[in-house]
Formats: C-alpha cells, structure tokens, sequence
C-alpha cells in the first residue's frame, strides 16, 4: 500500500516537473521572434527590384558577399562553435566547393548554382575523413593540425596542372546584360545563407546539437554519458565543411576565376573565426551578427584607408579586442546579462 | 656519395637556424602553455630591425643580432602584459591564447605591411653570397654563419635553463607552475621574462634569417607550419627536442627537394606535423601528451 | 595571546566561483601539530590555499605573527614564513631530486649555504641520497611524499601545512610520514596537517580542527575532539573507542 503510494506521488511529480518545462519552453517559443528574421528575408529578396530604378550593383554586391559570409561562418561554427572544436582551416572546403563546381562550370558549362549542393557535399565527404583523423586530437593540436591542412592543400592545388596551378583557372561569364548579372548569385547565396542558419538552428535543438555542445563542455564526461563523440564530431565537421562548401561553389563563378590565392588562404579561415567569435560562438544569430559586422568594418577600414595591409592590420586588431573583452561575443555577452533583445534572441 | 654529403650540409646549416627560430617558440610554449602563432612574425619583425640597420648604417646583420633581440624582448613584455597576462584565469585559457597570438600575427603583418610593403627583402652582407670549397662540396657562408650562430645561442640559453637560478625556476614553472609557485617562484615575472627570452630569441633569429631567406610580411604563414612542425616533434617545451627536429626535418626536406622537386621540400614539414600530432601528439622527447 | 597564526571568518573560493569557505576559523599556536579534519569536499585544501595566498581572501583576516597576509602572493607569503605542501603533484617531476631540493631552497640567497643544507636532508634521510640523481617523477609515492615533506626543512620554515600526506600510501609507509612530521614538529616547526584518516591524524596532533561546507564547526585539543561523541559519530566513523 505505502508502496503504491510513493510511486504515484513520485510520478505526479515528474508529471509536474514535465508540464513546467513544456510550460517554459512554450514562453520561450512565443518569446522567440520568429518574424523578425522573416522579415528581413522578405526586404533581401525584394532588393534587386531597385535594379529598375538606377545602378545598386555595389549594394547588391555586399548583400552577396555578407550572405556568403553569413553561411560560412554558421556553417564554421557547427564544429567551431557547438562542438568547440576551432579550425584554422576551412578554407581548405572552400576551396574544394568553388574548384569542383568551377571547373564543371569550366569543362561542361553547367552554371556552378545547380552543382553547389554537390559541391557542399564532396566538401563534406572531404570533411568526414580529414575528421576521422585529426579530431583525435583536441585543444591547440586541432588548431594546429588545421593550419597544417590548409598548408598541405595550398601546396598541392598550386602545383596541380589540371586545374591551373597556382595561376588558377579563369570562368566563363554569364551573358546576361550588367544590370543583372549579379541576380542569379545574388539568390543563390541568400537561399544557401538562409538554409545554413535554419539547418544551424535544427542542428543545435536537437539531440545531435546537445551532444555537441556536451563535447565542447567536457568531452571525457560526455563520452562516459553514453555519447558517441567520435562520431559526432566527425558529423559536425562534415556538416560544417558541407555549408562552407556550396558558398564557395557559388562564389567562383561569381568572381570568374578561381585560384589558390584567392581561395586558399587562411584569411577566409581566419574571418570566419573572427566572425563567431565577434558575433558570438555557439550560438545561432552569432555568427550572423559577426559577419555583418565584420563585413561593414573590411568595407570600412577599405574605403578609409585602402590598402589591404590595414585591412589584415584592423582584422587582426578587432579579433584581439574582440577575444579579450568580450570572449562570450555580441550575442553571448548580451544573453548573459539577460539584455540581449528579443529580434536577436534566435537559439 | 658527394651529392649526398652535400645535401646534408645544407640540410644541416639550414636546420641551425630553423633550431633558433624554433626554440622561442618551444620556450613560450613550455613555461606559459601558449602556441604563439604570432612567432614566426616576430622574427619578420627581427629581420626588418636588421634590414634597416644594415641598409641605413652598414651595421652586420650578425652584429646587429643582440640589439635586434634586445629590441624584440622588450616588445614581447609589452605584449605579454597587455595581451596574455590577463587571460592567466581564463577557463579556455590554452584555445584562447591561440587565437589571440592569431590576431597578434595578423596585426603584426599588417603592420609591417603597411609601413615596408610587401616587397621581398634580403639583406646581402659579403659573406651571404660566398661560399667555402672543400674538394667538390660546396658550403655558403651566410647559411655555415647563421648555423653556427644559431647552434651557439641555443647552447648558452640551455646552459641558462640548467644551472642558473632563474633558470631553475623557468623550468620548474614548465613542469609545476603551482609547485613553483609555493616554493618562493613568482611566476608572473617568470612568464614575463620567458616570453620575453622567448620573442627575443625571435628577434635573434630575425637577424638571421634576414640574409639566409628573403623575407616579406606575409611570409609568416609559410613558416608558422613549418616550426610548429619542429616544435611538435621536439616534444613542446623541450629545448633540445627542438633541436633535433630541426636538423632531422631540413635534412629531409633537403633531400626531397633535391631528389623530387623543390615544391615539395615545404611539404615535408607539413606533412611530418599532420602525422606527428595523429601518431605521437607528445612528441620525439615530450612524455606524455600534454597538448592533446 | 600567543597564537602564531590566526585565521578569523574568512571567505574564499575559486575565481568568480561561489564561496567554499564560509565562516572558517583557525588558531595556530606555535610548535604544536594542528590536525584538520572533515569530509570530502569539505574545504580543507581550500583554506591552506586561502592562508598560503593561492587564492583570494574575499572576507575576513589571516594574520601571521600579528601581520596581516590577505592579499599577498605566495612568494611573499612563503618568504613570511608558511610553507604549504599540496595534496598531489607538489614536485618537479622531470627534475632529480636534488634539483627539486635545490627549488625547496629557491628563496635561499647564499648558494654555499643551500648547498649545505640540501647536504643536511640527504644525510638524514637516506633514502633520498640513494636517489640524489633520479627524475622525482620516476620514484614511488612514498618516496615522492618523504621528498615533497623533507623539502621544506631546507628554508625552515615557522609553519608547515601538510595535505593530506598519507594519501594513497600503504600504512606502513603512513606511520613513516607521521614519524617525518613528528621530527619536524621536534625540531620547532609547527604543523598544520589535513588528514581524511581522521582517527590516526587528531592521535597524533596536539589540536584538532572540524571543518564542513567551509566552516569551522569545532576547534579545540585533539584529545576533546576525539572525546566528543558529536564527533565521532560524525566524522570518526561511529562510536570506536580511541
Ligand atoms: N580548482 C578548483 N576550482 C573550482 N572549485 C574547486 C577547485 N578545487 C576544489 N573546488 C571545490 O571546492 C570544494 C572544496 O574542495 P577542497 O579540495 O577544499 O575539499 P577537501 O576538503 O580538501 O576535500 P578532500 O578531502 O577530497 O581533499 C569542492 O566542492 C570542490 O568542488
Ligand atoms: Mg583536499
């Protein structure tokens, strides 16, 4: 009897318990601004309509280019961020996106925006095996490891004949009147950014994304709970290099030419770093948020100032400023102190 | 037989200086537990001070060698109290120095870049394009100079690091900063002055590298995997480790440059250290993997 | 008042973490072994790296012969005149154990003088002598342990605090360590020990200390406290007479 009793009292309570979290996540849900990225998307893909009244190429140029951006970065910080794992060597999948599609673009003309989800894929498979070997190692080894990678792929793509060496290849252009050519990618990228983030934000909800952020916390203990760490972390990195992957399909033939100097080296991997930490690693909108801002600074320091030299100068200026004051990032910070407003609250 | 006796003292002369490039790095890494990916930067800074000076007075570049250092000490004080002193209690303290050194690098190259552009450099005393004719081989003075150079700095800090009393308490921190701590160590000072000799061993390696390579700001990045690969295989932290590495790797990367093509020399390297920290992440001398 | 040592109210805990000492107090008074006893996870260690200035003092006093450390490095404090020996990894390992007696007297600045001490432990603990020049790291935990408490003795210090010497020792190697602390404490040291075998420790100190959730609960001579049978239900593992 007293037996009975206990157990049914014990499971009203876990059914208590069960109905206040359902009751919290609920709030949060309702909290959560759903509308506000929505919103956005909608003025985006309304922008090129601008094109009917003067020339907004430069403008239509940095939506493109903050939108690769914006996927790269998401797509660096489901390793970097939600598994901890930092990697100094993403370029490595953007290069291999824009090399594969470029050179399909190059040898049989079909346009690089319906190979991209190919390319991201091959980046990914890439990804799986680079990953089983070097995330046996953690901390500043990984880091290390993924300069060494990116070091070993310069070399080779500069000295590999078929697809141009380090003179790289050039691409055909489209013959579509100036006005318009920049749309087709235009698209493209918004479609590949706002993928990214939405499949970032399903990937930290779910099961996957817990076990991730267990790894990043403590991953001795969370391989004791039961998680298969191995092989979630080599997931994220394919899932990482896939996002990073199609971005870069898109962005050679919209450049027209690919060459390792462009897309093999480690300031595209270092602005991706930069740009999670600054915005806010491991969460959704952070990387967002830091690639917007990282883009209007290079803009900025740019027009300013001009040479590049300051560009790397300022970057690496901000990156330090950035680690050292606000190590949590924009989103991190603000959520911390419980300030960070409702629009940016997407996790 | 000669070809191979050739290639090795290349091999060797070139090992020298990369053992002295490596060995600040090794240090910094062994008593702070920070990968200063901003080293090989700093010894571009060196080369620059010696360039200058050897442009603007004459001044020999292996004359120059102790003010270089002396002038890249002090700014590796600076630095480490404005940038890494303050991230001693941080949780992620080894993922955070790393990136931070990163940024470091960047701002150094910027910096460099925007005041002597990205022109190549080389500093020519007489001896760095002669060479030394023994039968059929053939020794380069700048690389013979810089190598004993290097080799005999490397002898006086191990000599420091073994029987000085700073340098007791230097290797003490490496092994047990806490240990180090409650015997009387400070070890704020003991980091400060490590990373101290470690930039200045930068600035001394800048010196000579300025008349064995020719340098450019960007030049950095190619050198970063390359040491990190000598590090890693010396075992981080350890002096001697490196030293080996050195001489073991830029022998073999003289002979794959010269038996399969010079592109591929740089590989080595980068291969060696993918396969160092999958295989051995401890290292050749290291004991257990501290890095891993 | 003749206290050496006197540890009032403090609060203390690891960086911005939450407070583990609470309330704690202590009185050391000189030449006298001082036995802490108290669960794990109790704070023991915490407070010998409160009083030895590894962490920070957030509330409350730590005065040594009347002058106040709060605030002040463990160098400093060392150079006072504590001397702390952590529970684990308190040697040099890849240093021989000369070297690591040669660290026990880094604060020494006559070198002739060092050197003569670090002679004086090698002739009285032969063990060590035997082993002058192996790695520290490569000897037995009893050995380590002799070499960690024996190291001190080079700067005499006024006060000793042992944690947890005994830990991981066969028992016969743990009377080896009360008999090193006892010849300390002869030789005018005073002793601070932690000891989770609480019955063995307060038999052989003079002064008993209860510590839990970061505060003193009792203070007094070890023989009360063995006595009390709060205590020993507690903490002494139930009613076995002394
Ligand atoms: N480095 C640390 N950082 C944060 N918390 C710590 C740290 N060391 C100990 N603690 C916490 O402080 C509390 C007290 O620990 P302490 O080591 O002082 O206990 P103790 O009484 O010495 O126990 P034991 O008998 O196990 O040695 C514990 O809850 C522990 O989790
Ligand atoms: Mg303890």
């Amino acid at each position: 009897m007293a037996v009975t009793l206990d157990q049914s009292s014990a499971s009203a309570v876990v059914e208590a318990r069960r109905a206040h979290n359902e009751k919290l996540a609920r709030k949060a849900d309702q909290t959560r601004a759903t509308w506000f990225p929505l919103a956005v998307m909608a003025i985006l893909i309304a922008l090129p309509l601008l094109q009917f009244t003067g020339n907004y190429n430069y403008l239509l140029h940095m939506v493109l280019f903050t939108a690769s951006h914006v996927a790269m970065a998401s797509g660096w910080n489901i390793l970097g961020g939600f598994a901890g794992y930092i990697s100094l060597g993403h370029s490595v999948f953007f290069a291999i996106g824009g090399y594969f599609s470029g050179m399909i673009l190059a040898r049989y003309g079909i346009s690089t925006i319906v190979t991209a989800p190919l390319a991201g894929l091959l980046a990914a498979v890439v990804g799986y095996l680079i990953g089983m070997v070097t995330l046996k190692v953690r901390g500043p080894s990984f880091i290390i490891s993924s300069i060494a990678l990116l070091m070993i792929a310069r070399i080779l793509f500069d000295n590999w004949e078929l697809i141009g060496g380090a003179n790289g290849v050039t691409l055909p252009v489209n013959d579509l009147p100036v006005q318009w050519a920049k749309i087709p990618y235009y698209y493209a990228m918004l479609a590949i950014a706002a993928f990214t983030v939405w499949a970032s934000y399903k990937i930290k909800h779910s099961k996957f994304g817990l076990g991730l952020r267990a790894i990043s916390k403590d991953e001795i203990k969370a391989e004791s709970a039961g998680i298969d760490t191995r092989f979630y972390k080599v997931m994220a990195f394919a899932l990482s290099a896939f996002f990073v992957g199609m971005a870069g399909a898109v962005w050679g033939e919209y450049l027209t030419y690919l060459r390792p100097n462009i897309f093999l080296v480690i300031l595209v991997s270092a602005n991706l770093v930069l740009m999670s930490i600054l915005g806010g690693k491991g969460t959704v909108a952070g990387p967002v948020i830091g690639a917007i801002l990282i883009v209007a600074l290079n803009e900025l320091f740019v027009a300013t100032m001009g040479a590049s030299e300051i560009n790397i100068l300022g970057t690496g200026m901000v990156m330090a400023a950035g680690l050292m004051f606000f190590p949590l990032g924009l989103v991190g910070t603000l959520a911390r102190k419980g300030k960070l407003p409702r629009v940016l609250n997407w996790d | 037989m000669a070809d191979i006796l050739q290639i090795l003292i290349l091999g060797l002369a070139l090992g020298g200086v990369i053992a002295l490039m490596g060995s600040g790095l090794s240090l910094v890494f062994g008593v702070m537990r920070i990968v200063n990916l901003a080293h090989p930067s700093l010894i571009i800074g060196g080369a620059y001070v010696t360039y200058w000076a050897f442009k603007m007075t004459g001044v020999d570049p292996i004359v120059m060698l102790p003010v270089a250092s002396l002038i890249m000490a002090a700014i590796g004080v600076l630095l480490y109290r404005l940038m890494f002193e303050r991230e001693t209690k941080s949780a992620k303290y080894s993922e955070m120095t790393v990136l931070l050194t990163f940024a470091l690098a960047m701002m150094v190259e910027g910096l460099l870049g925007g005041l002597f552009t990205n022109t190549q450099r080389v500093v020519s005393p007489d001896y760095a394009t002669d060479a030394f004719f023994i039968g059929d081989l053939f020794i380069p003075k700048g690389q013979l100079y810089a190598g004993i150079v290097s080799l005999v700095i490397i002898t006086a800090l191990s000599l420091f690091l073994k029987y000085s009393r700073l340098g007791y308490a230097i290797r003490a921190t490496t092994q047990n900063r806490e240990a180090a701590e409650l015997l009387g160590v400070n070890v704020n000072f003991i980091c400060i002055l490590a990373f101290a000799i470690g930039i200045g061993l930068a600035g001394a390696a800048g010196s000579l590298v300025s008349f064995v390579f020719s340098f450019f700001p960007a030049k950095h990045w190619e050198w970063i995997a390359m040491l990190m690969s000598v590090v890693v295989l010396g075992g981080m932290g350890s002096i001697l480790g490196t030293v080996v590495a050195a001489l073991l790797l830029s022998v073999i990367a003289a002979f794959v440059g010269t038996w399969i093509g010079a592109t591929w020399s740089t590989l080595t390297f980068f291969l060696a250290l993918f396969l160092i920290l999958l295989v051995r992440p401890q290292g050749l001398f290291g004991e257990k993997p501290e890095m891993a | 008042m003749t206290e050496l040592l006197q540890v009032t109210n403090i609060t203390a805990g690891y960086g911005d973490g939450p407070a583990i000492l609470d309330g704690a107090h202590l009185t050391v008074e000189p030449g006298k072994v001082h036995c802490i006893i108290g669960p794990n996870g109790a704070g023991k260690s915490t407070l010998m790296k409160a009083i030895c200035g590894m962490l920070t003092i957030r509330k409350g006093d730590v005065v040594f012969k009347g002058k106040r450390l709060n605030g002040m490095r463990p160098d400093q404090i060392l150079r006072e005149g504590i001397c702390f020996v952590p529970q684990e990894r308190a040697l040099f390992p890849k240093m021989t154990v000369r070297e690591n007696l040669r660290m026990g007297g880094f604060i020494l600045d006559d070198k002739k003088e060092l050197e003569r001490r670090i002679e004086g432990i090698l002739e009285r603990f032969p063990i060590l002598r035997e082993r002058a020049d192996q790695h520290a790291g490569t000897m037995s935990g009893g050995q380590q342990q002799t070499l960690a408490m024996a190291r001190t003795l080079i700067i005499k210090p006024a006060i000793v605090m042992l944690d947890e010497p005994s830990l991981g020792l066969a028992p016969k190697i743990v009377q080896e360590m009360f008999d090193i602390m006892k010849m300390m404490s002869a030789e005018g040291v005073t002793v601070l020990l932690v000891e989770q075998n609480a019955l063995m420790g307060l038999k052989n100190s003079d002064w008993g200390v209860v510590l839990d959730l970061g505060r003193t609960l009792f203070e007094g001579p070890a023989a009360t406290v063995l006595a009390d049978p709060r205590i020993q239900e507690l903490y002494l593992g139930g009613k076995k007479a002394a």
